[in-house]
């Protein structure tokens, strides 16, 4: 299991298209992966889930990644979040 | 699939135009988070009226505070979201009045959001409102009926599993 911890800075938070484009950015991973936040657990590939943490510019995500490739995917999400979020 | 199957099978699920406009592919929406399908697959409508409603019964999942957004678990299994108007959730809920909250059930076309289209436009915004089927790529049938002007009673789109 790997993971991490990610700060939201878009003053928006995490509205739909960036819960759009994340669940895009870890649709393609073996690994399951999982948001904490705050608010609520969501499956980061459910959309839906992802949209109800309402998570906003502040808030700690956890980004929890289990699975045959969760080096890979903690690393490479960790830079989508920082470049995107 | 043969003739009676064709006349037995289960009948498709609906779903109605959220706002009253004119319908077209949300393959035309000039956003391409709408356009390329990353949240799912759709219709959207030109409003020409301001309120947002149920396209069927459902669960209302999460009406994001500033109005501009809202998801549904349709009763039928469909998670559909609303999005109305491109990047209007700058505008912060002004123009926005919210009349569902999360966890509500809601009937076809009952009110879930008024927006004051004039004053978006005048804004600066696009008006578009897509209407995406998060879940779609569960649906073997997806139909679509765009290319004309509906009201909240029409049906827009036609699915089943």
């Amino acid at each position: 299991m790997k993971e991490f911890t990610h700060v939201i800075n878009d003053p928006m938070g995490l509205h739909a298209r960036p819960a759009g484009m994340l669940v895009k950015a870890v649709s393609g991973y073996a690994s399951s992966i999982t948001l904490t936040a705050p608010t609520g657990k969501a499956d980061a590939k459910r959309l839906m889930a992802v949209m109800r943490l309402a998570a906003k510019q502040g808030m700690e995500l956890t980004v929890t990644c289990e699975g045959a490739d969760e080096e890979k995917a903690a690393t490479e999400l960790k830079a989508f979040l920082e470049a995107n979020l | 699939m043969g003739f009676f199957s064709k006349l037995f099978s289960k009948p498709l699920d609906q779903l109605c135009a959220p706002i009253a406009g004119e319908a077209v592919p949300v393959s035309v929406v000039p956003d391409p988070t709408f356009s390329e399908g990353m949240l799912g697959d759709g219709i959207a409508i030109n409003p020409t009226d301001g309120k947002v409603c149920a396209p069927c019964d459902a669960t209302v999942d999460m009406m994001f505070t500033t109005g501009h957004a809202v998801s549904l678990v349709a009763d039928c299994g469909a998670e559909i979201l609303i999005h109305v108007g491109l990047e209007t959730v700058s505008l912060e809920g002004k123009y926005f009045t919210v009349h569902a909250k999360n966890g509500d059930k809601v009937k076809k076309g009952q009110l879930l959001i008024d927006v004051d289209l004039e004053a978006v436009k005048a804004a600066g915004f696009n008006t578009i409102t897509p209407m995406l089927v998060c879940n779609s790529s569960e649906y073997s049938t997806f139909k679509t009926h765009t290319g004309k002007n509906v009201t909240t009673a029409d049906t827009v789109i036609e699915l089943a599993k």
